[in-house]
């Protein structure tokens, strides 16, 4: 019989086996309903404990707020931090699904239309006082359909970087005033920019004069508010502008920088432009302010970096404000903790520059260290951020849709040799306008 | 050498330049990666890139280790992954047995839907979870996450186990209710053990959708129950890129898997072949 062949002890082996499984599932189970990382509950008074979704990486920004936060009331402050894609996915499935595990959002600027009816309003914060000292862009950015939903909580835009050592090379200098005529200094104009992207753009040598960044649609953006756009993409009718002649020129000159360039534009995005400067192979690089702390300690290039203001158009200089702002989650029980946590954010708002992004969104902030040369690129940020020229990009639901699907693709479709600007324009004017309609 | 011999021994020699070619095709991803993770933080972003290291350093080990979150994420991945397996083996294994024993019409459309499930994409269901989780009071929790991975792995378990139980003579558990087993006592006693390499295929398919999981552990975790996945994604910002603490921690992430699949090797194998010779 099969009970006699197994024999007693064997059953007796499997029993406990199974008693182990049991016992070993049950401490699993226990250990599962919890996580390993430490308690997150929310006091339903909203007073000891606060949530605050942020992008991975900008959770360094509002860290010493925090910590100054939880010193005066009392109340930590935990942060959620998720890659930046994911981060727009959480959010859409939370505020969608009506229940949120965030008392406090920090969101990129382009996605505050798209959420506006999730957020609280925030009319009250925004003082004559308080829109004095930020940027007009940010206080543009922060208010869809006539309500605040958020607060900036920093800023950022490109700058001009440029390699010293080559700029203040006797020889480099003769060398360019002998073709161009004029002196070899960081460009201000399209122009200049053109002339000092070719001078220096050696393949043999391994040096280029910039990179195009062809994975990203930002630069072009502020492109097209140096050639004069008025409105970015779309009027204030939500018709698409693209095709006209600022957009055309602003594509132009987009492109006709990939000869001064390494190959594989299209591809290029923020992180490869980035390494290819820090690496010495491009002369100059058209950037994110922070990105002048961050140049590794043992990088080529290191000690042989200056910045300036974004360079110009036929309407000046211009950048695209990159703001991100603190907003209150309308569903959130801790909803007035959340408020007062964004008001101690504002008033404290200069204790982000000494975090790892280095930056922060009120002026004040910004003007208290740009005379430190560890903080060379504020002058120009805010050079670049006060220029009548930039403008936030257009408070639109369907503005993430219309830069991954239509802008970005068109851009890679551009910088390929031989690409007709102007039928690329029109062919995505058509695909916003159905996007928008 | 013969004709025949000759013929043989070109295409052993053929198949091994296949074998070697499809070895380094897939192996070389994660080779790089490990070079990778033993290069300074200069040479992580070196324009052109170089496969071997000048300078071998185990910095961005140190980094990876150091940096908070990492251990509990680590902790939270294996209790969620080894969790999800319990639930997707426990519901599984029945249901396919019952499948394929009582072989009713409900059984084929049951298993049949049971596939349609994996046709859904994950966000549709993840979203509504959200709301669900909130509403039990396990938010941001393992269990929660584990059971959301197991709408992934159950229902390729369910397939996975019912070719396996299909590959068991009847006669095997008749044998046994003929001793005095009942039929849950000839599955406990009889079925399993047979199939015991089946369950262990399922389970480590079970595991490794768990394991890898992104999805579902970035709608529904936050601090408590993080997984690494999503501790290895935060270190691509928008303002930056990390690769040398990226790729050490994905090396470390990737270990227990690894070690998973040689010590289960054998079983992996045999439970393979198992489904494969079924007639």
């Amino acid at each position: 019989m099969l009970r006699n062949t197994t024999g007693l002890g064997r059953f007796s082996r499997r029993a406990r086996v199974t008693s182990a499984v049991a016992v070993g599932a049950a401490a699993l189970l226990a250990l599962s309903a919890c996580g390993a990382g430490g308690s997150t509950a929310s006091s339903s008074s909203g007073a000891k404990n606060l949530t605050v979704l942020v992008e991975a990486g900008g959770h360094g920004e509002l860290q010493p707020i925090a910590d100054a936060y939880e010193k005066q009331t009392g109340t930590k402050v935990t942060f959620v931090e998720l890659p930046y894609d994911g981060l727009y996915n959480r959010l859409n499935s939370e505020f969608s699904s009506g229940s949120v595990s965030f008392d406090v959002a920090a969101l990129d600027a382009i996605w505050l239309p798209a959420f506006k009816d999730a957020l609280t309003p925030l009319n009250d914060m925004f003082t004559d006082d308080v829109k004095a000292d930020l940027f007009p862009s940010l206080v543009d950015g922060a208010q869809i359909d006539g309500t605040y939903v958020g607060m900036p909580a920093w800023a950022n835009s490109e700058i001009l970087y440029y390699r010293t050592d080559l700029f203040s090379d006797p020889t480099q200098q003769a060398n360019f005033k002998a073709k161009y005529g004029y002196d070899l200094v960081p460009p201000t104009t399209w122009q200049q920019y053109s002339d000092v992207a070719a001078f220096f753009t050696q393949p043999d040598a391994g040096l280029y004069g910039t990179s195009v960044k062809g994975a990203v649609e930002t630069e072009w953006l502020a492109n097209l508010s140096q050639a004069g756009e008025k409105n970015m993409v779309i009027d204030s009718s939500g018709k698409s502008t693209l095709g006209d002649q600022a957009s055309l020129d602003a594509l132009n000159f987009y492109t006709s920088q990939v000869p001064n360039a390494p190959a594989g534009a299209a591809q290029v995005d923020w992180a490869a432009a980035q390494n290819l400067f820090n690496q010495g192979k491009t002369a100059m690089m058209l950037f994110w302010a922070h990105a002048y702390a961050q140049i590794p300690a043992d990088a080529p290039v290191t000690g042989k970096v200056g910045v300036a203001p974004m360079i110009g158009g036929s309407a000046g200089i211009a950048g695209v404000p990159g703001p991100w702002y603190l907003s209150v989650a309308k569903a959130s029980p801790n909803q007035q903790a959340g408020l007062d946590f964004l008001k101690f954010a504002y008033d404290n708002n200069a204790l982000s520059v000494t975090s790892s992004l280095g930056l922060a969104a009120r002026i004040s902030a910004f003007e208290k260290y740009q005379d430190d040369p560890k903080y060379a690129a504020f002058k120009p940020l805010i050079a670049t951020l006060n220029a009548p020229a930039t403008i936030s990009r257009p408070a639109n639901a369907k503005w993430q849709q219309i830069v991954d699907s239509v802008l970005i693709p068109m851009i890679q479709k551009a910088v390929v040799p031989g690409a007709d600007n102007q039928q690329l324009l029109n062919d995505a004017k058509a695909q916003v306008d159905a996007i928008t309609k | 050498m013969n004709g025949l011999e000759t013929r043989r021994v070109s295409t052993r020699i053929l198949l091994w330049i296949v074998l070697i070619a499809i070895v380094v095709l897939y192996g070389f991803p994660f080779i790089y990666m490990l070079l990778t993770s033993l290069k300074t933080p200069v040479e992580t972003i070196a324009v052109p890139a170089q496969v071997f290291p000048s300078l071998w350093t185990l910095e961005n080990y140190v980094s990876a280790l150091t940096r908070d979150g990492v251990l509990s994420s680590f902790i939270n991945s294996v209790v969620t992954a080894v969790l999800s397996t319990l639930i997707s083996l426990v519901l599984a294994v029945p249901a396919a047995y019952a499948i394929t024993r009582y072989r009713t019409r409900l059984g084929r459309v049951f298993i049949l839907v049971a596939l349609v499930t994996r046709m859904v994409p994950a966000i549709v269901v993840g979203a509504p979870m959200i709301g669900i989780f909130h509403s039990l009071g396990i938010s941001d929790t393992s269990l929660a996450l584990a059971i959301a991975d197991t709408t992934i792995s159950l229902p390729l378990s369910i397939w996975l186990m019912a070719s396996f139980f299909e590959a068991v003579p009847d006669e095997l558990e008749e044998a046994a209710k003929i001793d005095g087993a009942s039929r849950l006592g000839a599955l406990w006693r009889v079925v399993i053990p047979v199939t015991s390499g089946g369950i262990a295929v399922t389970a480590i398919f079970a595991f490794l959708a768990s394991w890898n999981d992104f999805l579902f552990a970035l709608l529904l975790t936050a601090v408590r129950a993080q997984t690494t996945p999503i501790v290895i994604a935060n270190l691509q910002t928008q303002f930056g890129l990390d690769w040398g603490t990226m790729t050490a921690l994905a090396v470390l992430y990737s270990i227990p898997v690894i070690l998973l699949t040689f010590v289960l090797q054998r079983h992996i194998v045999a439970g393979l072949t198992l489904g494969a010779v079924k007639g």
